[in-house]
């Protein structure tokens, strides 16, 4: 019987999930991956997880709720770093523990630790771990991690391309290898969207942001559809280097999108509570109103955040640029 | 001649105004909502119906506020915008080049920032009603002082005492404290409004370039003691335009003419709506976890509108016999 991993559609799933899934289907396992956020699970997220977490880590909670009784295992990744000289969130390196004390009646969780902070190659110290639940033989290890990275640069290359990471997922679970043309998105203004990946594509998180904006003729990029190189290339910008990767893309995402041609303006997307989000949206503002480029939003994402409210400020700023081009 | 209805439907005001074709106002109306937004449109319509000067016919009605779509359907409106764009609209051509506007409402606040006429950039208040006129309106109560009297009383003060306005529970008892200890009434308002313009500056003014000519909108801008404390804080002379607590609706009005001229007819159903029975529904749509609580909007005995479901089944589609009994059921 092949053996059941959970991955819950939950922070980095949106990173970095064609990778888990190449690896462990390659060492023969099969993958589950949770339903779609829905108001239960967020509730019972809510519920179990310690006050002080985030949005997205609540949200994480109800995801693994929602999985562990249908997988025999779960995989949570300790995840400290995922570059060198650069760090993810403090909460992320303890959501293994946090979910372990938190939740009763847990299957076995694969918690290795991925740390690529001083070395890159620890990235397969992790995996390598990993796969010796499944198989004794080094060789099928290697080979899956091998997989999983040819898995991720698909997932990227189609996210360069003009998907975004949530489309991409679909494509190749659908079994779409490689695409070389851009996606169409109909519109009459572009609009990049800055925020982190587990809150702007989990449509009940962001209140289906995306649909909303493309509903209203507006084609969404996000620092997915950048290389990595334009992201680190703009942050260098900053007098003093970042060392939160999370916050990096963000701000070497919008550093770009505020002096291209093709951005009508940006929206930035801030969890409630979160801290990096609240240094990012500040230093993104102060810039774009140092250049007085494309306009910015500033939109705070809350458990309790009414949609309305929501769609009043999109309306708004859409309505904005609009205004503003018919005064050009 | 033409006339042009604008409506802003918002949590405590329900304001009607009447514009000529010149983008004159010629009427407005300020009730309150009262938590009933279909009554208060109704209320609204019958009340500006009988001060229509003769001659003026209605060639188009425009929504804004929290209620525009619920409204929009009510009167069948040509344009349904978003109170920020309305505020903007009316601000631009009711105050000659204005750079920045302040709307204070019941629960919400706005600055807007326009630049050669057009907006440039704008922030709203975020979860938190601290810095709004409900706020005001509650310390008034407790105090025992008519809100109307607010602003003059305020306006006696020779020294302000400082009240924590970063959240209205602490404000509430840092108040109390004040009046404890036995500053005067003058001083203690004289402090909330310093306290409420402190917090808006900070929070929804926080960064951006106010320049002059600066105007105060929204049913705040009555009160002379806020007006008072932001110049003092500005050091700008500060504008309260007329008709000030209406000016959602009077650019819904403005647009609502744009709209209409554009498409050559109004989609207005008449002054008759005042006296049609609609009702308001809701239930919860059991057919996924997301439990939407749908809204469904009924009258003449035909279901008109719906909204406020995540997938969209209910707002989008037609309402067909099949569905119509579902509804019934879960009714």
């Amino acid at each position: 019987m092949r053996l059941k991993v959970g991955i819950p559609r939950a922070l980095l799933y949106y990173y970095y999930y064609p990778m888990w899934k190449g690896f462990f289907t390659a060492l023969g396992a099969e993958v589950i991956v949770s339903s779609r956020t829905t108001k239960d699970i967020l509730d019972k997220g809510v519920k179990q997880a310690v006050d002080e977490a985030c949005l997205p880590v609540k949200l994480f909670f109800g995801h693994v709720l929602d999985l562990k009784d249908r997988v025999d295992c779960l995989f949570i990744p300790r995840i400290v770093s995922v570059e060198r000289k650069a760090y993810i969130c403090p909460k992320f390196l303890g959501l293994p523990d946090m979910v372990r004390h938190n939740i009763p009646h847990l299957p076995p969780v694969i918690d290795v630790t991925v740390n690529m902070c001083r070395k890159e190659k620890n990235l397969y110290k992790a995996f390598g771990e990993a796969g010796k639940i499944f198989t004794g033989n080094p060789f099928s290890i290697r080979k899956a991690f091998k997989y999983g990275l040819e898995e991720q640069e698909r997932f990227e290359r189609l996210n360069r391309v003009g998907f975004l990471p949530h489309e991409s997922i679909e494509k190749m679970n659908k079994g779409l290898v490689a695409q070389n043309c851009s996606p169409h998105q109909h519109g009459e203004m572009t609009l990049a969207l800055i925020g982190h990946g587990y809150n702007i594509f989990d449509s009940y998180i962001s209140m289906n942001l995306i649909g909303k904006l493309r509903d209203m003729g507006v084609r969404v990029v996000t620092a997915d559809n950048l290389s990595g190189s334009i992201i680190e290339d703009r942050s260098n910008e900053l007098p003093k280097r970042l060392f939160w990767s999370l916050g990096k893309r963000m701000i070497g995402s919008a550093f770009h999108f505020m002096r291209s041609d093709g951005i009508d303006g940006i929206i930035h997307v801030a969890s409630f509570g979160c801290g990096p989000d609240s240094f990012t949206g500040e230093i993104i503002e102060r810039h774009m109103r140092r250049r007085g480029s494309a306009p910015l939003l500033n939109l705070t994402i809350d458990e309790h955040t009414g949609e309305a409210g929501i769609v009043t400020r999109l309306e708004a700023f859409i309505d904005m640029i609009r205004w503003r081009r018919a005064a050009q | 001649m033409r006339g042009y209805l604008g409506v802003d439907v918002g949590s405590v005001s329900t304001n009607i105004v009447l514009i000529d074709e010149n983008e004159n106002v010629i009427e407005t109306l300020y009730i309150r909502t009262q938590g009933q937004p279909i009554a208060a449109v109704q209320r609204g319509l019958e009340y500006i119906r009988d001060r229509i000067p003769s001659g003026i016919e209605i060639g188009g009605i425009g929504t804004t506020g929290s209620g525009r779509h619920l409204s929009g359907i009510i009167v069948g409106a040509d344009s349904v915008k978003n109170e920020i764009t309305t505020h903007a609209v009316a601000a631009s051509k009711l105050v000659p080049g204005v750079q920045t506007v302040f709307e204070i409402g019941g629960q919400d606040s706005k600055i807007i920032i326009l630049r050669n006429g057009v907006v440039a950039d704008f922030a709203m208040n975020t979860v938190c009603a601290a810095g709004t006129g409900s706020f005001l309106d509650q310390q008034a109560a407790r105090l025992g002082i008519p809100i109307e009297d607010f602003g003059s009383i305020a306006l006696k003060s020779k020294s302000p005492v400082r009240i924590a306005g970063r959240c209205s529970v602490f404000a509430e008892s840092d108040m109390i404290h004040k009046q404890q200890m036995g500053h005067n009434l003058a001083d203690i308002l004289a402090g909330l409004c310093e306290a409420l313009v402190r917090n808006y500056l900070n929070n929804v003014g926080k960064g951006k370039e106010i320049l002059a000519p600066v105007a105060f909108q929204g049913g705040v801008a009555a009160n002379v003691g806020i007006k008072r404390a932001f110049e003092k804080a500005l050091g700008l002379e500060i504008t309260v335009p007329p008709h000030f607590n209406v000016m959602g609706a009077v650019g819904a009005a403005m647009l609502a003419r744009e709209t209409a001229n554009k498409t050559g007819r109004t989609k207005f159903k008449g002054f008759e709506v005042a006296e049609e029975k609609f009702r308001a529904a809701s239930f919860e749509c059991g057919d996924c976890p997301n439990l939407c609580e749908v809204i469904e909007i009924s009258g003449h005995g035909r279901i008109l509108a719906r909204w406020n479901d995540k997938c969209g089944k209910w707002s989008n589609a037609e309402i067909t016999g099949v569905k119509r009994n579902r509804i019934e059921n879960l009714a």
